[in-house]
């Protein structure tokens, strides 16, 4: 898929650094000099090692931390005015559910903040979770808990998606559910995708580009493109081009280890 | 459970005392049984938790009685229970009118000192500047022995109620504080990173997040708070010994009336436990989503 028009997500020479609390110590240099796009409807995993950074990109992107330096533009326009039109959704690693709002209520959340409105019951088919509409998240299992995190982030019908490693909590079989939930519902949606991993397998099934991040500071090592049709099946694992392309990552990425 | 509420947790405010889970051990399954033998069966275990806390306070009260009988001791030293019984039914307006107003000072001076607390907590939580402003004084009333100050009171209030809901409040006021200012900033960030992302205004931020995230640290500081208002209001009536329950108490020890002082100090205690206990029913019905209440 080729973008056409204006990208999702256009940063150029974007560098962050995190001023030390401590005066005998140097400011984190986080990122250094990256440059990314994300087409409009494309889906793009920024792997690399811990502390790279990829988290810190995601959350500038997001708005939810200013740049030291360079330019990001979401939609053309800077992160916090695409955030102030309900233009992002957000799921984390750490689900960050209302522990006293059921599942419906949690997603309704989305929706109370925006003002927008949306199908709930249908939302939460669409994740596989209709018939725990009114359970609360202590009752649910890691995997559980990220579905509804995923209905509640694509309530208000966000143009762009932010993953940061939203998996990353779950044992290998929820895993491995929630890739291909996540690709059936990508092929419902068509939003674009920014999606933060530490797994490369992931990263190629899930991705039209793999974007391999170095060690600290970070910085874009590879920009593999993976040559997979789509839709994206578990069968495409076993494909050659599958293993050449997460062989190109993995080279990439120990090319970028410090 | 994957909890992460930042650096700060319950345990940096106050101890949070962990509640017995009320599980239903020994009972059959409640789904196979109909409603009334549902209710007998709830009403059988209540009754069997009861019993053996029952069985040891009559106990006592029967040993109490048999051992001052038997030894024959002064009733001005140890009073029998069946005096001290006596002491209550024989005026008990005497007692309910003196609990009547302990009770209206310590409460009233909770309620205000946790409702300016609450607000202060609130500006405190949103702004590192102010709360370094107002935790020095918030910090000298606490640490600054009450009763120290109390004639300036009576100076300036006199002798009525005023005086000592000051004092009760004054006695709770800390406790809320900071334990509220601790709760609103015990966040969960994924929540609040969620929220941000969306855009939402830091009013929608506050009144679906950060308020119920406090509620658990609120109740943690109303369980401290309760009994300690109580402790204020009959320190501040027994130092000015001009009403309720601290004069009664002062008036019967000059009288070497020990049944009454004995029958104070179980109107006291009735007063604290069943407060307690209403915070506590409060705080399982508001907090049925907190891990303090799992197994309930």
């Amino acid at each position: 898929m080729t973008a056409v028009g204006t990208p999702a997500v256009d940063v150029r020479g974007l560098s962050h650094r995190y001023a030390s609390t401590r005066a005998d110590e140097g400011d984190l240099l986080a990122l250094a000099d990256v440059d990314l796009t994300l087409g409009e409807g494309e889906f793009v995993s920024l792997v690399g090692p811990s502390g790279c950074g990829k988290t810190t990109l995601l959350r500038i992107v997001a708005g939810l931390l200013a740049a030291s330096d360079g330019a990001v533009l979401v939609h053309g326009r800077a992160p916090a005015e695409a955030r102030s039109d309900h233009a992002l959704g957000l799921v984390t690693q750490d689900p960050g559910l209302l522990p006293w709002r059921s599942v419906a209520a949690n997603v309704r959340l989305a929706l109370d903040v925006t003002g927008r409105d949306t199908d709930i019951d249908a939302l939460l088919a669409l994740v596989g979770i209709e018939r725990f509409a009114r359970y609360h998240p202590r009752q649910l299992s890691g995997g559980m808990r990220q579905r509804v995190a995923l209905a509640r982030a694509l309530a208000h019908e966000p143009r762009l998606l932010l993953l940061d490693e939203p998996f990353g909590a779950l044992d290998e079989l929820a895993r491995e559910q929630m890739r291909l939930e996540l690709l059936r519902i990508w092929e419902q949606r068509r939003i674009s995708v920014l999606f933060v991993t530490h797994s490369i397998r992931e990263a190629v099934l899930l991705s039209d580009r793999v974007v391999v991040m170095s060690g600290r500071p970070g910085r874009v090592v590879d920009d593999v493109r993976v040559p997979l049709p789509r839709p994206r099946v578990p069968a495409h694992e076993e494909a050659p081009e599958f293993s050449a392309t997460a062989a190109r990552v993995r080279a990439a990425l120990a090319a970028g280890a410090p | 459970m994957n909890d992460s509420r930042g650096a700060l947790s319950a345990r940096d405010a106050v101890d949070l005392p962990g509640r017995p889970l009320r599980t239903e051990r020994g009972a059959p399954p409640p789904h196979v049984r109909s409603r009334a033998a549902r209710a007998r069966a709830v009403l059988a275990h209540t009754l069997g938790l009861g019993l053996a806390p029952a069985l040891l306070a009559l106990g006592l009260i029967g040993g109490w009685e048999a051992w001052v009988r038997l030894r024959d001791v002064q009733s001005y030293l140890l009073p029998p229970p069946s005096a001290v019984a006596r002491a209550l039914a024989d005026d008990p307006m005497r007692f309910i009118d003196a609990a009547r107003l302990s009770l209206t000072a310590a409460l009233g001076g909770l309620l205000v000192a946790s409702a300016i607390a609450f607000a202060l907590a609130v500006v405190m939580a949103h702004s590192r500047q102010l709360e370094r402003a107002l935790y020095p004084p918030a910090l000298m009333i606490k640490v600054t022995p009450i009763v120290a100050v109390y004639p300036l009171f009576t100076i300036w209030f006199g002798f009525g109620i005023w005086p000592k809901m000051l004092i009760a409040a004054l006695i709770t006021f800390f406790p809320m504080l900071v334990n509220a200012v601790v709760g609103l900033r015990s966040v969960d960030p994924s929540a609040l990173d969620f929220m941000r992302a969306l855009d939402a205004s830091r009013w929608q931020i506050f009144w679906r997040l950060r308020l119920p995230s406090s509620l658990p640290f609120v109740f943690a500081a109303l369980r401290i708070s309760v009994p300690l208002s109580l402790i204020g209001a009959v320190v501040a009536e027994f130092l000015s010994g001009s009403s309720g329950m601290g004069q009664l108490i002062l008036i019967a020890n000059g009288d070497f009336d020990t049944p009454a002082l004995f029958g104070a100090i179980v109107v006291l205690a009735v007063l604290g436990v069943s407060l307690t206990a209403l915070v506590s029913y409060v705080e399982r019905r508001v907090l049925f989503w907190h891990e303090s209440s799992v197994g309930t």
